[in-house]
């Protein structure tokens, strides 16, 4: 188990490695940089190489990236050249905003679609199983763009329930801060809760329909104590996996969701270091989100093996 | 008495509704998609724009007509593309060595790590905007989908009774894939497939919702929705109909994965 | 017609409100906080590392020019309380006020104004080139500072006025994120796409109308309406189309032609575009008012040539090709593309007016024969490969005025370097040269009169219009006004109780 952890770990860095590296080639080779967005309408071609020249982006980028690259390891990432804070303080930020984000829409999904898998498997092919799945299909396929307009003008701007003004900070006040951020949570749990309950769903049904739950039939266990032990164990492993994925999608997803409600989040963090080809920034978000992405994958991985006892006792070798 | 497959039906009917519209904007379209009268604008529904009109004095039923092109061809084009390489990395993964089964899965993992708006903007950056290059660009989001499921499986499968058994007379390695495990994988497959064209139709009015889809003059049901987007408050009708007909495509697709899911799992009871 | 009558009185009703300010004498004023929304962040607070209007909008209230503008566009002091050119106008000379210190309690003394100015014209600075007429500054004693140059500028003056001149402390570190000037308010704290807040600076010496000034980032132009709807905020811009949405709602609105101009540029390089008519039948291809109506809703004055109306030396030529499709048709067979003719179109995406202005042209184009390819890019592709590299046919952008009409009109400067258009005149060469060592200003209008003229009949782009700019206050909202320059003179706007 822990040779398995050991390897995935060692795996992560080169995903993350390669990661960074693609970023700041293609961020490099896109047309554009920061000394012309400076120079805006001002720019001509002399003006331009002075300021380029002076901020080092004349360099080739495989210079650039391996500076960077010494820096990040020693935990110095820079400063963004938009906003002139350091990295860290920026993402350091903005993490309340995207981790609650995720963490609430993830919690809100698991919820309701774990409650209504359920009911449904249990339910399997009566009126209430079919109601299920349709609604939460209906749910879920309404694009999250425009559910979140209709959501801004319906109950911000007619009904005024929840402030337009964006983000209230959790420590200006907890429970603005619940408010400032429950539309959006919801409109992004809505975007998960069709796969999830139907994860939910099929993986109970089969585990229902396996053969350990004959047996359990047949040694006469309760059906609630079979539930529980077996079959929702093994039902368990598919919706970890899809959680987990779900949840690590999340934190680079939110970028729809944070401009329509004008929260701060990390996806417009990445949105404007992108326009604004701040590569410090850039590079910044996107290692953080990589490491959150991976991070969780294999927690994920872990939790699974865990669960799934033939992968635990065949030494996570997975074969 | 036998109980119907709602999901099956409903879906199927959604979706011959899309390709209803996807059909007739070839057959009969009532204004050219960039024909503008802006003394007209915003004009509710009336005889002459079934649908009324839109910020430019366009037609806004033409342009769902031919939204819908844009629509189920890049949809299902990035679909099949990403699956079928999605599907055989994942299969190449499960069936080889832990060197190369790691290097494709790690693979598999940088690009699902990779945050979907920036490689969004990076495709785009590269290849170019328009429908071709938002179909590979699409794919490329399919693919680990694909890859993590067929990985899955395999493994999952070599578990299984019928797998050992199979080994135990010496079935080869591609006869056990082919002959055993994919008809075992189809439902989940088939699932995946019909849901993923639901997503790649949302992906795509996303990416022409961020401008970096269908380029204007151009009709997407993306775009339609971003331009409506500066409109919301005083024109709210703008917003309604493209995101009708979006929600139409992606929920069709969705509930035939359903149906087909329940359908080919024989889940439907017979009492 | 309507929409002009409107307008004529919405802006008539603005002077009245807002020009003479003894109306408001009387009312009460209510020590407040202002909140306004604004779409995006500054690209940080340091004027000498930027040209985006974001932060000049933001940075004028923290730091201090030498002079400033009126909303006329007349000069009048701000952090000099008095000024002087020498004769033969090679020399300036300002008069610091007394006891000027910045914000951090370093003393803002003439050596301070000069360090600035050294930071301003070094390599760091984006305006560098602008300032580079500055070939020597003196500072006989602690509050007079006097800047040398060898060649006369007639534009040297105004150029002390805009806002990337204002003063900073040179020697504090981090400007672009700790502001550190002498203007009415310090920078309390900025969170990154979320809010700025601006609070009183103590040492300030001149009166400020309001408490405090928050400024929150709303991307949304409909969240910012809405929001003021919802009383969250107090003042808003807005665009054309929108001004339905704010219309008989009690809330103040200041509409006024801003100093700019909007215009499709065609690049004389491309082959086709070079030949005057194929030029002239784009011109009379394109309905302008059709445009302005279109993608402003009206809320524009339309030009003829590559001057903002509100300038004085302004001629109208707007007329000059008027709509005429039939004429295009013949013009651009004529010039042999009788069988039809295509151009690419690159527009700046994060300007949804050019877009939009750019697919209502591309339409008219269209009706005559021109094919027109749309091609979406971003602001940084923009401006790296259409307006520096150059490589583009068609383009629709906007064009920020000054005081001094001399920086619009050298775009056209043959050999210039902001010369996108590739445009080549050598009568406009010899104006331009000509213009800049001229004491008189009467040959300085005839030069830029005579320049108009030949650009409207030349027409190396489609000029659109000057743009009005729309501002949307809560209805005890007053004191804001909009001025020649981009900038934002939050220490007037006061709410009344």
């Amino acid at each position: 188990m822990l040779k398995y952890a050991l390897k995935r770990l060692l795996s992560s860095l080169a995903v993350i490695f390669f990661v960074t590296l693609i970023t700041f080639f293609v961020i490099s080779v896109i047309p554009g940089d920061q000394a012309i967005l400076a120079l805006g309408l001002d720019a001509t071609q002399e003006s331009l190489d002075t300021l380029r020249s002076s901020l080092g982006l004349d360099r080739p980028f495989v210079v650039r990236y391996f500076e960077w690259l010494v820096d990040a390891i020693k935990l110095n990432f820079g400063y963004s050249a938009v906003y002139g804070e350091s990295v860290v303080k920026l993402i350091a930020s903005r993490l309340p905003v995207t981790f609650s984000l995720t963490v609430f829409s993830i919690l809100i999904a698991s919820i309701f679609s774990s409650l209504l898998g359920l009911i449904a498997a249990l339910n399997k092919g009566k009126v209430s199983d079919g109601i299920i799945r349709t609604s939460v299909l209906v749910i879920s396929s309404l694009p999250s763009f425009w559910v979140s307009l209709i959501a801004l003008i319906v109950f911000c701007g007619k009904l005024n329930l929840f402030p337009v003004n964006g983000y209230i900070a959790p420590n200006e006040s907890f429970f603005g801060f619940l408010r400032s951020i429950t539309l959006a949570s919801f409109i992004l749990a809505f975007g998960e809760l069709a796969l999830m309950t139907r994860m939910f769903r099929s993986s109970l049904v089969r585990s229902l329909a396996d053969d350990y739950m004959i047996s359990c039939d047949v040694k006469g266990l309760k059906r609630s104590r079979a539930l529980l032990h077996y079959a929702a164990r093994s039902a368990i492993i598919a919706p970890i996996t899809l959680i987990g994925n779900q949840a690590a999608k999340l934190f680079g997803g939110t970028v729809i969701v944070e401009t329509v409600f004008s929260l701060p989040g990390i996806g417009r963090l990445l949105l404007v270091s992108v326009e604004q080809h701040d590569i410090a920034l850039l590079e910044g978000v996107v290692l953080f989100i990589t490491l959150m992405v991976v991070l969780m994958n294999f927690l994920t991985d872990m939790s699974v093996a865990l669960a799934d006892p033939l992968i635990r006792l065949s030494g996570g070798e997975a074969k | 008495m036998k109980k119907r497959n709602y999901s099956l039906y409903v879906g199927l009917f959604l979706i011959s509704i899309i390709v209803l519209l996807f059909v007739l904007s070839f057959i009969y379209l009532p204004y050219s998609v960039d024909e503008m009268d802006i003394k007209n604008r915003f004009a509710p529904p009336n005889g002459e724009h079934l649908l009324g009109t839109d910020h430019f004095g366009r037609d806004i039923f033409s342009r769902i007509l031919v939204s819908t092109r844009s629509a189920l061809l890049v949809s299902v084009s990035s679909v099949l593309i990403g699956a079928t390489f999605g599907l055989i990395l994942g299969a190449i993964a499960a069936l080889s060595p832990i060197a190369i089964e790691t290097i494709i899965m790690r693979f598999v993992d940088a690009l699902m790590a990779f945050p979907g708006i920036l490689s969004a903007m990076m495709l785009s950056a590269v290849l170019g905007k328009g429908v071709i290059n938002a179909s590979i660009a699409i794919s490329f989001f399919m693919v680990p989908v694909f890859a993590r499921l067929s990985y899955s499986m395999i493994l999952e499968n070599r578990k299984k009774g019928y797998v050992k058994a199979a080994r135990s007379y010496g079935a080869s390695t591609v006869r056990l894939v082919v002959f055993h495990m994919l008809p075992d994988m189809f439902t989940r497959l088939i699932t995946q497939l019909s849901a993923s064209i639901g997503t790649a139709i949302l992906t795509e009015s996303s990416l022409s919702f961020l401008g970096l889809g269908i380029q204007p003059p151009g009709a997407s049901l993306g775009l339609m929705l971003s331009e409506a987007k500066g409109y919301v408050l005083t024109k709210p009708y703008q917003a309604l109909c493209p995101g009708i007909v979006l929600s139409i495509a992606v929920l069709g697709f969705c509930m035939l994965g359903d149906g087909i899911n329940s359908y080919l799992q024989g889940d439907i009871s017979y009492e | 017609m309507k929409k002009i009558i409107t307008l004529l009185l919405v802006l008539s009703l603005a002077f009245s409100l807002f020009a003479g300010g003894s109306a408001e004498k009387n009312e009460t004023v209510k020590k407040d906080i202002i909140t306004m929304a604004i779409p995006v962040d500054p690209d940080g607070l340091d004027p000498q590392l930027t040209a985006s209007a974001s932060t000049f909008q933001i940075s004028s209230n923290i730091y201090e020019t030498l002079i400033t503008v009126d909303d006329k566009g007349e000069i009048i002091p701000a952090l000099a309380s008095s000024w002087s050119v020498s004769e033969d106008g090679l020399a300036i000379t300002f008069v610091l006020r007394d006891g000027a210190v910045f914000s951090n309690g370093n003393p803002c003394d003439s050596l301070a104004v000069k360090a600035s100015f050294d930071r301003l014209t070094s390599d760091i600075s984006v305006r560098r080139a602008d300032y580079s007429f500055i070939t020597s500054i003196e500072t006989p004693n602690a509050n007079t500072i006097v800047f040398k140059m060898d060649k006369l500028n007639v534009a040297a003056l105004s150029s002390f006025a805009y806002p990337w001149a204002a003063v900073v402390d040179a020697s504090a570190e981090n400007l672009r994120n700790k502001p550190v000037g002498t203007g009415p308010y310090v920078l309390t704290s900025w969170t990154a796409q979320q809010d700025l807040v601006l609070d009183l600076n103590k040492d300030y010496p001149y009166e400020v109308k309001n408490e405090g000034v928050r400024f929150v980032i709303m991307p949304d132009l409909t969240a910012e309406i809405t929001a003021l709807n919802a009383k969250e905020v107090d003042l808003i811009l807005i665009t054309g189309d929108l001004a339905s949405a704010v219309e008989n709602k009690g809330y103040n609105i200041i509409s006024v032609a801003g100093n700019g101009l909007q215009l499709m540029a065609m690049n004389s390089s491309n082959k086709a575009l070079s030949d005057i008519r194929v030029r002239q039948a784009i011109n009379y291809a394109v309905n302008k008012d059709e445009v302005i109506e279109a993608v402003w809703w009206g809320y524009g004055k339309k030009i003829g040539s590559h001057f903002p109306v509100v300038l004085k030396d302004y001629v109208d030529y707007s007329e000059n090709y008027s709509y005429n499709p039939e004429k295009a048709k013949e013009l651009l067979a004529e010039a042999g593309y009788a069988n039809g003719l295509t151009l690419r179109m690159d527009l700046p995406k994060n300007y949804q007016e050019y877009v939009n202005a750019g697919i209502v042209i591309a339409q008219s184009l269209k009706k005559v024969g021109i094919t027109v390819d749309i091609n979406i890019v971003e602001w940084a592709y923009w401006l790296s490969e259409v307006y520096v590299g150059r490589n583009y046919d068609l383009t629709v952008v906007g064009h920020t005025g000054r005081l001094d009409p001399y920086a619009l009109l050298v775009k056209y400067l043959s050999y210039g370097n902001e010369n996108y258009f590739n445009y080549a005149n050598s009568e406009v060469d010899a104006l331009l040269e000509k213009y800049q060592s001229e004491l008189k200003d009467s040959k300085r209008s005839e030069y830029v009169k005579r320049i108009q003229e030949i650009l409207a009949n030349e027409v190396p782009a489609l000029y659109i219009q000057d743009p009005i700019q729309i501002f949307v206050a809560q209805s005890d909202i007053f004191g804001f006004k909009a001025y020649p320059i981009n900038i934002y003179q939050m220490k007037e706007v006061y709410r009344t109780k």
